[in-house]
């Protein structure tokens, strides 16, 4: 409605970015804390450094929320860590945040692709 | 979020686990031991930051909704700034004025005494004094004997204390040279002590003070804070209490200022045994001062209770030694006579102020609940209409994605910025209240707003913010957001505009506005009656003082008031002067019976033989303007050696000489003592009050009858009558340089201190009656313009279809009128219960006075008109074309 409304969007929509990937990190079985920054950052050809910090307060923040799970157990290389795993709470949610993200990027691919092709028209 | 709380701990495990795993995985890709562990820390970034944020997670996110809801209600109120204005307005108005008159009755009803343990506390009462006794108030009031009696035991009630005053008013006191007045009790040596008063410097009273009647003196903080500007030097040196000099040694604490019902006590000395200082101020009865005289029960008592005892197991203890006490001195008593009976009350609270200030206190309370029913009934139709017309950004809001609970949460956030801004106004407007109540009232304890009246004002701060939180409820859970796509502006509406709840809050907010009405217009004829009651003399023009000489004899106090007279009178603008011993228009008078033709006068059973009297000076209706019907006026020529002569009133020739010339007839006094001859009869006027009914009278000449204390001086001058005071206290200094004017004012203002409780009540009453009024009108004409505003597109159908302007304007004033009718219907009755409930505070009026009843019918009638009119007329100029189109 106004301005400060979509400041607001903007912090939900940037929070929600972090929480997709880890979601979708996760799809291929439970890791711990480490594995999933590693992962994202190599898996975006580390485009995206994860801020650690952050990633904890996040997975807590899933994990409070039910879509992701946590237990306590032995990494390959034997140490202890806190393991995370999908719940299908949050499955439903990876699938419907995915959803979402395609029909964003493409609206805003279909107007920053045509708003190029007009400003190319008029220069 | 609250079922399984991860501990801290468990949070700083897996930090630790990411380095050792981070490190592990820098040492597999070529690094050194102790470089892995640094850079998996680097790259980590804060750890302790990172543990904090965790902590506080669930707070921020809370503390940042809130904010961010009160920043959007703030925004959101901020758009409509008449809607929340007349919000905070009518709240501020309805909950100030509850909370300024709640202060009053807490400070004046509930605040107890300040002093330890008040429950403890009791003052005695007797069922009647003894006969042949004279007293100050016949319930509670005893002699110096029985409070001796009482205090020897110990057993039942430890310690009985004693107070009385110096006067009646105010006593003569001289700090330095100036004379001036003050409050002063005599008191017990045990006051303090048993009080449980504490001095915050000096010290109280001892046993052996009071034995000894010490020349010493306790001041109040209030008077030391006023007078002595708090100057702790001060104790040790003398204030002069009617010439005596009384040594200052304490000063009491704050807050307390004598246990006496009205005014402040300023200082209070050892009970005392001399002539200048007898209770009272009276000059000795018959050589006796109130020590050694039996028959004069002037003293109040009260007592702590021992400890471990009740009330009931005290008075049993105390009877026989009461009852024994009470004749001593008496002689036993007369055959079939009733016997004093002991009592004890509750101590608690001030006493005297219930009785003064309880009833109209309570009405006022009930008033402004009344007005503050009509206040948040007023706000809750505002949210409901505004939030009506908000249903459709509601329902957009719900399309987009916001959950039910954040917007019940967003509404609820608008209603407690509204609550907590109108409570704000409401106190600063209480506060202000509350000072010039005081004044108003002339009530010297304070009246400021404290802990208590800081509770009461939120608990209804909490009732009105649960109340508004209710009305958004509603709205909330109804229309979900398919409400957007169906329905336009013009009718989505239609149902919330025809809402019974707002007809009925409406009709009822009438009603309470005719109860208030007719219960001000009751109160307002009653004060304009007092106003207009004619006091049968001519009041204007006269001004009265108070002195209170020290003399020692009868000749000397003749002489003295003789003096002063003759000095007065030759003053420059005097017209003449006059004395008299009870002040006109004081609540005082004297009551007695009186022998006529020297026997006491048989009168048919049932009638009363009491007769006020007054003792007055030579030209006392003559400078009154009081009109003699027959014979003359006192004279100057009236002197102690000349024959005794009285004057008697309209009233007194009715009753006790019925069909005959009361000229030379004789009066006297019920003892036989003392006998004059009747030589005028007065036409019938005020004594004590402006709303006294007329009663026999007699007056006595000051010079004939042994009387020489203090005297009121009234004077009659060309002018303005406050402009002689200067002169004349130089004249009374220089008869006594220890004597001030006490209680200077005119006649009138003395006299409209007897209605000055009606004055302020009426006034009020006016005020809350105004108040409601007007928050009715506001109410009344929101909710029907936000009616005709629903039916914007109705009426313009109708019009289309060819209903002329006057038929729409019917349509929208029935509108109002048919609310008003059920409002009268319903506030008729009510109304007639408090008026009921009024008539002890009436005067002139009936409590079913016509004039008043039908003026607030007629005000609520013009108040539903006014707010028809304006909705009425914008209804008929709408454009029938531009009202569809607004489909």
């Amino acid at each position: 409605m106004t301005t400060q409304e979509n400041n607001d969007d903007r912090i939900a929509l940037l929070q929600g970015t972090l929480d997709l990937l880890i979601l979708k990190t996760l799809i291929h079985g439970p890791r711990h804390g480490q594995g999933v920054a590693r992962s994202i950052q190599r898996q975006s050809e580390d485009v995206f450094l994860v801020d650690h910090g952050s990633l904890y307060v996040a997975l807590q923040r899933l994990e409070d929320k039910e879509w992701i799970g946590a237990e306590w157990g032995v990494s390959e290389n034997n140490r202890r860590a806190r393991f995370y795993s999908l719940t299908a709470k949050g499955r439903e949610r990876l699938v419907e945040k995915t959803g979402e993200w395609r029909r964003l990027t493409r609206a805003m691919g279909l107007i920053l692709d045509s708003s190029s092709g007009l400003q190319g028209e008029e220069a | 979020m609250f079922k399984r709380k991860r501990s801290a701990d468990d949070f700083a495990a897996e930090i630790k686990a990411h380095l050792e795993l981070e490190a592990d995985e820098l040492k597999r890709e070529g690094l050194g031991d102790d470089e892995a562990h640094r850079m998996a820390r680097r790259e980590f970034g804060n750890v302790q930051g990172a543990r904090e944020r965790f902590y506080l997670r669930g707070r921020f996110e809370r503390l940042d909704k809130l904010l961010r809801d009160l920043r959007f209600g703030l925004r959101s109120l901020r758009q409509s700034p008449g809607f929340t204005a007349t919000v905070i307005l009518t709240l501020a108005l309805g909950i100030g004025a509850n909370t300024a008159v709640f202060s009053v009755m807490n400070a004046v009803l509930l605040r107890t005494l300040p002093v330890a343990d008040p429950d403890r506390l009791v003052y005695l009462r007797t069922s009647n004094p003894p006969r042949g006794t004279g007293t100050i108030d016949s319930n509670e009031t005893f002699s110096y004997a029985v409070y001796d009696a009482l205090r020897q035991q110990s057993r039942g009630l430890s310690p009985v204390m004693a107070y009385v005053p110096l006067s009646g008013s105010k006593v003569a006191v001289r700090y330095g040279a100036q004379p001036e007045e003050a409050e002063g009790d005599m008191v017990s040596g045990t006051f303090f002590s048993g009080l449980g008063v504490n001095l915050p410097i000096g010290r109280g009273f001892s046993e052996d003070d009071e034995a000894r009647h010490a020349p010493i003196a306790v001041i109040s903080y209030n008077y030391w804070t006023r007078r002595f500007a708090r100057d702790p030097k001060i104790l040790g040196r003398a204030l002069f209490v009617n010439g005596v000099a009384m040594t200052m040694v304490g000063v009491a604490a704050d807050g307390f200022e004598g246990v006496e019902g009205s005014g402040s006590t300023d200082f209070w000395i050892p009970l005392q045994n001399s002539r200048e200082l007898n209770a009272w101020g009276n000059p000795p009865d018959d050589g006796k001062l109130y020590l050694a005289n039996p028959t004069w029960w002037c003293m109040r008592l009260i007592a702590r209770l021992a400890p471990g005892i009740s009330r009931e197991q005290a008075v049993a203890q105390l009877q026989p030694v009461f009852q024994k006490a009470a004749y001593v001195g008496l002689g036993s008593p007369m055959a079939g006579e009733k016997p004093p009976t002991l009592s004890l009350t509750d101590a608690k609270s001030f006493p005297g102020y219930d009785q003064m200030y309880g009833d109209p206190l309570r009405m006022l309370m009930a008033m402004v609940g009344l007005v503050l029913l009509i206040a948040l009934a007023n706000v809750v139709m505002l949210l409901l209409a505004r939030n009506a017309a908000r249903q459709r950004e509601f329902s957009v809001r719900l399309a987009l994605g916001a959950g039910r609970g954040e917007l019940l949460r967003q509404l609820l956030t608008e209603s407690l910025i509204l609550v907590t801004a109108g409570g704000a106004l409401a106190w600063a407007f209480a506060e202000m209240a509350t000072r010039l109540l005081g004044q108003w009232a002339q009530i010297e304890s304070s009246l400021a707003p404290d802990r208590t009246v800081l509770l009461f004002t939120l608990a209804v701060l909490a009732l009105a913010g649960v109340l508004f939180c209710l009305a958004p409820l509603r709205v909330a859970l109804a229309g979900g957001a398919e409400l957007a796509l169906k329905t336009s502006a013009a009718t989505s509406n239609t149902n919330a505009g025809k809402s019974r709840a707002g007809k009925t809050i409406v009709a009822l907010q009438m009603a309470l506005c005719v109860v208030l009405l007719v219960g001000s217009g009751l109160l307002i004829r009653t004060l304009r009656n007092l106003e207009n009651t004619p006091l049968g003399m001519q009041v204007d023009g006269l001004v009265v003082f108070g002195v209170n000489p020290n003399i020692p004899s009868l000749a000397e106090g003749r002489v003295f008031y003789r003096n002063l007279t003759d000095r007065l009178r030759a003053l420059p603008g005097v017209e003449s002067v006059t004395l008299s011993e009870e002040r006109l228009g004081s609540w005082w008078s004297d009551n007695n019976s009186m022998r006529v033709d020297g026997k006491m006068p048989d009168l048919p059973s049932g009638a009363s033989d009491t007769v006020r009297s007054n003792v007055v000076g030579p030209g006392f209706f003559t400078t009154l303007g009081v009109p003699v019907l027959a014979g003359r006026d006192f004279a100057d020529s009236d002197t102690a050696t000349s024959p005794h002569v009285g004057i008697i009133n309209e009233q007194f020739a009715q009753r006790f000489l019925p069909n005959l010339n009361p000229l030379g007839h004789t009066i006297g006094t019920d003892n036989g003592q003392y006998t004059m001859t009747i030589v005028g009869v007065v036409k019938d006027h005020k004594y004590r009050s402006i709303d006294e009914e007329p009663i026999p009278m007699a007056w006595y000449e000051y010079a004939q009858i042994p009387m020489a204390g203090a005297m009121n001086v009234e004077m009659r001058l060309h002018g303005e009558p406050l402009a002689i005071l200067p002169a004349a206290r130089k004249v009374v200094q220089q008869l006594d340089p220890n004597l001030p004017l006490i209680r200077p004012m005119t006649q009138r203002a003395q006299f409209e201190t007897t209605i000055s409780q009606h004055v302020l009540f009426a006034r009020l009453a006016g005020f809350f009656g105004f108040l409601a009024v007007a928050l009715v009108a506001t109410g009344l004409y929101g909710s029907l313009s936000y009616r005709v505003s629903m039916r914007t597109a109705e009426i313009g159908v109708r019009m289309a279809v060819g209903a002329r302007r006057g038929q729409v304007v019917w349509m929208v004033v029935r509108d109002g009128l048919v609310l008003m009718a059920a409002g009268v219907v319903v506030g008729v009755p009510l109304a007639m219960l408090v008026g009921r409930a009024l008539t002890s505070s009436l005067y002139g009026v009936k409590p079913l006075d016509a004039v008043s009843y039908l003026l607030a019918v007629a005000g609520v009638a013009a108040v539903a008109l006014a707010a028809s009119a304006l909705p009425a007329g914008r209804a008929a100029s709408i454009d029938p074309m531009r009202a569809l189109r607004t489909e």
